[in-house]
């Protein structure tokens, strides 16, 4: 019976105690790295869509190109505010939108110069710009006048800027001449890795200053549901689209890349005036999903290693253990326990061994995350580009914590079944003629 | 020979034979060996090392199958029984002693000798605890019932082996060389129990022995040599009567010192 299997199974682990606790602790290592891992990737992609959402798309984007001519496409979106009348009755869901200029330019300071894509902000409208930064130097607060600037902190020491110096901005208009804004830093900001490896911010206005755009022109309307609808998407963008159409806008089809890599492709098109682009964050984002697919990749090679090792170390026991054991098994199996109560036997003390070590490192997993977390650790700018973060957090999600706990449980029972069932083969004489 | 009534013997050999493969070489552990042995029975198999007692033991409890002929347990042919079942013939009607004890160790010596109701199943806690400890009681054990087996003496182990064997009321105990690893003295003392548990109880015992002093408390001996059934002995004393060897009955007088 299950009494005395689970009896026999728990004793034996206490008798053995110096190999239950280093496999125990083998198990509970492997855990706890799994915990931290799982909770590194939650970190980074909850940042990345926190703060990517915030500076460089929305939910649900309203983009689009204007083209003057076949070959030169503009990534602008004219008579903003209609456009913006149209999705908020199409999208129910909406909770805001934002209305975000887009442009590339080369900025350039009394020591330095680069290039960068411009957002052109309207920061009265913004509704989550101040939580996603954390300012350094100067006020976000100073975007509100035109001709200012917001810069993260690895382009202002390139350019040797600090708030309250002068730069720039230098590019081509839709007529395809030069054209210059010049600009006072209003604020540098914390870097948040690639996002903001390519990324300034000017007043709405100065942007349309630079490019000499009509008032009512801008890059792209971000908008920005309620949180239970941004796991699908689908259905918003479809309707937006049918809305957008109706209104008597040309649509583009859809494609899941960010804006600016469909610059070649829309250039080649032969069409003329205006066309909506509908996007998700997810398709803008798409060129920043690899970070996570590395991290997610490297962690599956990890525990996969480890797993594997795990997996050698219980068989190997396993094994010592049922060759110690087996004129007790056979004497078991004598006065009348049944094989499969052997092989029972024998799992749950794998499995109970696995269970203890997975909750023990899994705990201990949970809390180093979020120790790491509180602890604000910064890390190189290399990394940064992958954490899209200055810090490195860790969010160990309940959820994973328990599907970290299961699969080790999982793995250690699995791998004492093949000396279990191996060992409720032996016969009964055999075993307890075996003197060992 | 064989019976399905309750009446019937409780062990019946038909010509069993074993054989075991040893290399190239075949080793024919019994020849052909036939027995009958009556419920109740206090019976001793003797007979040198080698001779096939070990064998035949696990022949009758089911803990291995003859290479030919037939074993019958308490009715039951076990060739006609599938691993399954002869596993539940052994918990519910064999009880085992065995020369070096067998006790599971991590267990106390209450857990172990309790352990064969709890794979029966059957009792409730209460039960089993009250069961256990009488027969702990019994056997002279009921101030040790927290030690380890390790913290035992011989004799004492052996008793929790027989409390042990006894504690789901088997109709057949089986004990191979109960005393070889015990002092005379403490040997004596074990067949004692042994002798006054079968006749309380009714219990059919049979047990393995080569030393004369053992084999003289068994109410029948049967002598085997070379994996045959030489010769059955029954004592004066009014035992239980055995019946049909293979071969007539004469009186060996004394079996070879292992
Ligand atoms: N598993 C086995 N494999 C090979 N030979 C065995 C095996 N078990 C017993 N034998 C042989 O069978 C014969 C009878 O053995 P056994 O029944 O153990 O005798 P006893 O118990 O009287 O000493 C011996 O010759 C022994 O070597
Ligand atoms: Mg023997």
């Amino acid at each position: 019976m299950l009494v005395a299997d689970l009896r026999i199974a728990w004793l034996s682990l206490v008798e053995h105690r110096r190999r239950a606790l280093f496999l125990g602790g083998a198990i509970s290592g492997v855990t706890m790295l799994l915990v931290l891992l799982t909770s590194l990737s939650t970190g980074v992609r909850t940042t990345l869509i926190e703060t990517a959402t915030t500076l460089s798309t929305g939910h649900v984007n309203v983009g689009g190109f204007f083209k003057v001519t076949g070959g030169m496409a503009i990534p602008a979106v004219t008579h903003a505010s209609k456009v913006v009348e149209v999705a908020t009755e199409a999208v129910p869901e909406l909770e805001f939108a934002v209305q975000r200029g887009r442009g590339w330019a080369k900025l350039v300071s009394a020591t330095g110069s680069m290039q960068a894509g411009i957002g052109g902000i309207d920061i009265g409208s913004e509704q989550r710009f101040r939580r996603a930064l954390s300012i350094v130097d100067g006020s976000l607060d100073g975007l509100e006048e035109p001709g200012t600037i917001l810069l993260f902190r690895e382009q202002a020491d390139k350019l040797g800027v600090r708030a309250g110096d002068a730069l720039t901005i230098s590019a081509q208009t839709t007529r395809g001449v030069n054209n210059t804004v010049d600009c006072r830093v209003a604020a540098i900001a914390k870097d948040v890795g690639m996002l903001s490896k390519f990324n300034v911010f000017i007043p709405a206005a100065s942007l349309r200053e630079l490019y000499q755009y009509r008032p009512d022109t801008t890059g792209a309307v971000q908008l920005y549901v309620r949180g239970d609808a941004v796991d699908d998407l689908g259905p918003i963008t479809a309707r937006l689209r049918t809305a957008l159409q109706d209104a008597g806008y040309g649509v583009m089809d859809p494609d899941d890349r960010p804006f600016w890599m469909k610059f070649d492709t829309v250039s080649r098109q032969a069409w003329t005036g205006q066309k909506l682009d509908v996007t998700t964050w997810e398709g803008e984002l798409s060129f920043l999903t690899w970070t996570l697919s590395a991290i997610d990749g490297l962690s599956w090679v990890l525990l996969v290693i480890l797993v594997a090792i795990v997996i050698a170390g219980i068989m190997n026991t396993m094994w010592i253990a049922i060759r110690e054991r087996t004129r007790e098994i056979g004497t078991l199996r004598a006065i009348g326990m049944q094989r499969v109560n052997v092989v029972r036997m024998l799992l749950l003390e794998s499995v109970l061994l696995g269970l203890f070590g997975a909750l023990l490192g899994a705990g201990m997993g949970a809390g180093l995350a979020s120790l790491i977390t509180s602890a604000h650790l910064e890390v190189p700018l290399a990394v940064q580009l992958f954490l899209m973060s200055d810090e490195v957090r860790l969010i160990a999600e309940p959820g994973a914590v328990l599907r970290a706990v299961l699969l080790l449980t999982a793995v250690t029972g699995l791998a004492a079944l093949q000396p279990a069932l191996r060992a409720a083969r032996l016969r009964p004489v055999d075993a307890m003629s075996h003197f060992g | 020979m064989t019976s399905t009534s309750a009446d019937g013997p409780i062990v019946s050999l038909v010509d069993a034979t074993k054989d075991y493969a040893l290399g190239s070489t075949v080793v024919h552990a019994l020849r052909g060996a036939t027995l009958e042995v009556p419920r109740g029975a206090f019976m001793s198999i003797v007979g040198p090392s080698g001779s096939g007692k070990t064998t035949l033991l696990n022949l009758i409890g089911c803990v291995d199958r003859p290479t030919s002929g037939r074993v019958t347990v308490d009715g039951r042919d076990t060739s006609k029984l599938r691993e399954r079942e002869l596993t539940r013939l052994r918990l519910h009607t064999i009880g085992f002693i065995f020369q070096s004890f067998n006790l599971v160790h991590v267990l106390d010596v209450f857990r172990n000798v309790e352990l064969p109701l709890l794979l029966q199943g059957q009792l409730g806690a209460r039960a089993r605890r009250e069961r256990t400890l009488a027969l702990l009681d019994r056997v002279g054990l009921s101030d040790h019932i927290k030690h380890r087996p390790s913290e035992l003496s011989g004799g004492q182990r052996q008793r929790v082996a027989i409390a042990r064997a006894l504690v789901t009321r088997p109709k057949l105990v089986l004990a191979d060389e109960p005393t070889a690893n015990l002092d005379s003295a403490t040997g004596e003392s074990i067949l004692d129990l042994m002798k006054d548990l079968n006749r309380d109880d009714h219990t059919t015992f049979i047990f393995s022995t080569h030393d004369a002093r053992v084999m003289a408390h068994a109410s029948s001996r049967v002598y085997i040599e070379d994996g045959r059934v030489a010769s059955i002995e029954e004592s004066a004393d009014g035992s239980p009567a055995v019946a049909a060897g293979r071969m007539p009955a004469p009186v060996t007088p004394s079996a070879d010192p292992g």
